[in-house]
């Protein structure tokens, strides 16, 4: 039998995540592995009336680009997916791949290249999504792979996905409904204030968040979702973090990764391992030294972290920070080719203050 | 261990069919079953220094809107679809299938109408290739389905495919340009010609080739190919058909057929399986009812039919006509969305004359 929760997930993303509307042309992309998921979407967007199309992409043929590829292939972007992200209305990224660690042995500077080459792309996308002419969100399908890198049975991971979407709820409109309502008390107590300063056994920052909103994300663009977050003033930014979750950030586990920051510049990085990538990324391009966000992640549905951005920076009682590209909605300036979230516990003893009143204590709320 | 014919196949789709120059926009489209393939050719087209994109479909898609897309999402065309006909450089598309039944019991009236749809793009397609600018080829890639379809093991179809296609021979371009000279020669004794007489088991027909070219389907387009055809004169055709093989569309089997030609118009249809959906195809539009091709299979490392057009067609000893879409390069006319070939033997009491002149006869040419 099929599980119930794919078609439940499938109906939230398409219902409630983009609102898929008649006539929406609406794209759904992922690799050959999540098609159980992509089948549910396209059923779901049918329903909805709109005019669905699948784009399976094919991670094995694309690592050989970056083997085989020379400079001219390498920075080639595919007239397919310019077009799909330039004219669509509506895009599900559907994550989840049958190995992980497939870029293991890249050239992390050929990657890079690529990346950097997508960039006018990606510009094109996050500018569409700021104005509202593309709805998007970003989904996960449980796969053996992915199950095997959150160190999991298929089983006990599935459980974990479909859980922090709520999509084992009776109602799961309903209930990201309800974070909706939670998050816009804390945002709406945010509004206004100067400065924010975060400390604790990882962290020990200061920055300005002075005319930037904060963005209550309810599973419109993420799921599962539960965060609120900003992209702090660029250039205000200091002190230091000790991500205590691994990234794994294009194929590779970056673990005990650690910035000092001065002036909203990473002046000093290090990791205990995946250091090379890490110190390669920070050089994709200008942007990729600032700070994009910061966040608060608000799910407590999500009590372990897995390797996977999507899932760990929602944790509640976690906060992170993304290097590079800011978020124009909350008033970011920064561009880069990159927006790297690394995520940090605050359940052990971190606080943040704001404009000199507490804000946040041990993952929790004091406010709500 | 990958089938090292794999890489051979890859190779002669990139260098021999599609001449992959660096730059060329490279589409490698199919179903996802045939990825083994797909990825090969990836390779085969970075090599040489093409920018390749890996197109994969779900046929279960199609299925899904087949049966529950409402009339204005039938008549949707892709945004995908449509721009990649106007800007690849070139097309290599492999068939292979999961389940060739899988549209057997669709509605064949939504099934006309949503293709239809892609109708713009489709044209887009054969005009760019009239004016040179996308270079495109057919294969297939043998997949458990297909070898079923076969009635083979997939062991058993791999070799008939890979046969098929040359890749046995120690140079498979050389044997392609081999076939090529030996094509030429039929195509060189057929031009100026005028009056065709084909004449054979359940075969009587009459057809003008006048002013139209017979063209040399050397492997290029189609992988495997050797044929030589042309788009008879359209209101030239008369007589009656019966096609002795089997003819696989959108997923249905349709045996048996029989086709009354007056003046290059199909005036007559019947099957004996599958008559039905014959005539909604011959409904499809106006030109789906004209003959668009007459051809002559040469390919003798094929020698029986297994399901699949792109191979039956070119059975050494057969012939097969088309009805719908004609070829502008031989001089034909009609337009359609349609272009369906059928496939009939000629091995047996068949004879081909051409200005009173014999020119083929049980399954060999004897110029």
């Amino acid at each position: 039998m099929r599980d119930p929760r794919l078609a439940k997930l499938a109906e939230l993303l398409v219902n409630y995540s983009n609102e898929v509307k008649p006539g929406d042309w609406s794209l759904i992309m992922g690799e050959l592995v999540t098609l159980p998921l992509l089948r549910e979407l396209y059923r779901a967007v049918l329903e909805a009336g709109g005019y669905p199309e699948i784009v399976l992409s094919d991670p094995e043929s694309g690592l050989l680009r970056v083997q085989l590829g020379n400079d001219e292939q390498l920075n080639w972007v595919s007239p397919l997916q310019e077009m799909a992200l330039d004219k669509a209305d509506v895009l599900f990224r559907v994550l989840g791949t049958d190995n992980t660690r497939r870029l293991s042995s890249a050239d992390p500077s050929k990657l890079s290249t690529m990346r950097a080459a997508a960039r006018p792309m990606f510009e094109n996308y996050i500018k569409r999504a700021s104005t509202g002419d593309l709805r998007w969100v970003i989904a996960r399908f449980p796969t053996e792979a992915n199950a095997q890198e959150a160190e999991m049975s298929l089983m006990e991971y599935e459980d974990f996905v479909f859980q922090a979407c709520m999509v084992d709820e009776e109602d799961p409109v309903a209930a990201w409904r309800q974070v909706q309502a939670d998050q816009d008390k804390i945002v709406a107590w945010l509004e206004g204030k100067k400065k924010l300063v975060a400390k604790g056994p990882h962290l020990d920052l200061q920055m300005s968040i002075a005319d930037r909103p904060f963005i209550n994300c309810r599973g419109d663009d993420n799921m599962p979702d539960g965060e609120v977050f900003t992209s702090p003033v660029e250039g205000s930014v200091e002190g230091w973090i000790r991500f205590s979750y691994p990234s794994l950030e294009g194929g590779r586990k970056v673990e005990g990764a650690e910035l000092i920051i001065k002036e909203g510049q990473v002046v000093e990085a290090k990791a205990d391992k995946g250091e090379d990538y890490l110190l390669s990324q920070l050089d994709t391009d200008e942007g990729a030294r600032r700070i994009g966000e910061f966040a608060i992640g608000t799910n407590y549905g999500i009590q372990r972290a897995t390797g996977d951005a999507l899932f760990d920076e929602k944790i509640g009682g976690s906060v992170h920070m993304a290097i590079g590209h800011g978020v124009p909605e909350a008033g970011g300036t920064n561009t880069s080719s990159i927006h790297w979230d690394m995520v940090t516990d605050m359940r052990d003893g971190g606080q943040i203050w704001v404009d000199d009143e507490l804000l946040y204590e041990n993952g929790k709320f004091a406010i709500l | 261990m990958r089938d090292p014919r794999l890489s051979r196949h890859a190779d002669l789709l990139v260098g021999y069919c599609t001449a992959v120059q660096p730059g060329d926009y490279v589409v490698i489209f199919g179903n996802h079953v045939v990825r083994p393939l797909a990825r090969e050719v990836y390779r085969a087209a970075l090599a040489a220094g093409g920018n390749p994109e890996v197109l994969l479909l779900d046929r279960y898609l199609d299925e899904v809107k087949l049966k529950y897309g409402d009339e204005a999402q039938l008549d949707w065309a892709s945004p995908t679809l449509a721009m990649v006909m106007d800007k690849a450089d070139v097309l290599i598309n492999i068939r292979g299938e999961t389940n060739p039944s899988q549209f057997a019991n669709t509605d064949s009236a939504r099934q006309a109408r949503a293709h239809a749809a892609d109708r713009p793009a489709i044209e887009r397609y054969f005009k760019r290739i009239a004016a040179g600018e996308l270079r495109w080829t057919i294969t297939r890639y043998p997949t458990q389905a297909g070898a079923q379809t076969a009635e083979m093991s997939l062991y058993e179809y791999e070799d008939f495919v890979f046969g098929g296609c040359l890749l046995d021979e120690p140079d498979p371009q050389a044997a392609w340009l081999d076939l090529r000279r030996r094509q030429q020669r039929i195509v060189d004794w057929l031009a100026g010609k005028s009056m065709v007489v084909v004449k054979g088991d359940g075969v009587d027909l009459s057809l003008s080739i006048e002013g139209r070219k017979f063209i040399n389907s050397d492997g290029r387009t189609n992988m495997p190919s050797g044929e030589v055809f042309t788009s008879p004169v359209e209101d030239s055709l008369n007589g009656r058909i019966r096609f002795s093989y089997p003819s696989y569309q959108a997923g249905r089997i349709i045996d048996g057929i029989e086709l009354t030609f007056k003046d290059g118009r199909v005036v007559e249809a019947s099957a004996d399986r599958g008559g039905e959906f014959l005539k909604s195809q011959l409904d499809i539009d106006e030109g789906a009812r004209i003959i668009a091709e007459f051809a002559i299979g040469t390919n003798y490392a094929i020698s029986r039919v297994t399901g699949d057009t792109l191979f039956d067609e070119k059975v050494g000893g057969s012939i097969h006509l088309a009805l719908g879409q004609g070829f502008p390069q031989a001089g034909g006319t009609n337009k359609s969305i349609l272009h369906w070939d059928m496939v009939t033997d000629m091995r047996n009491d068949s004879r081909i004359t051409v200005d009173g002149e014999l020119l083929y006869e049980n399954g060999k040419f004897v110029i």
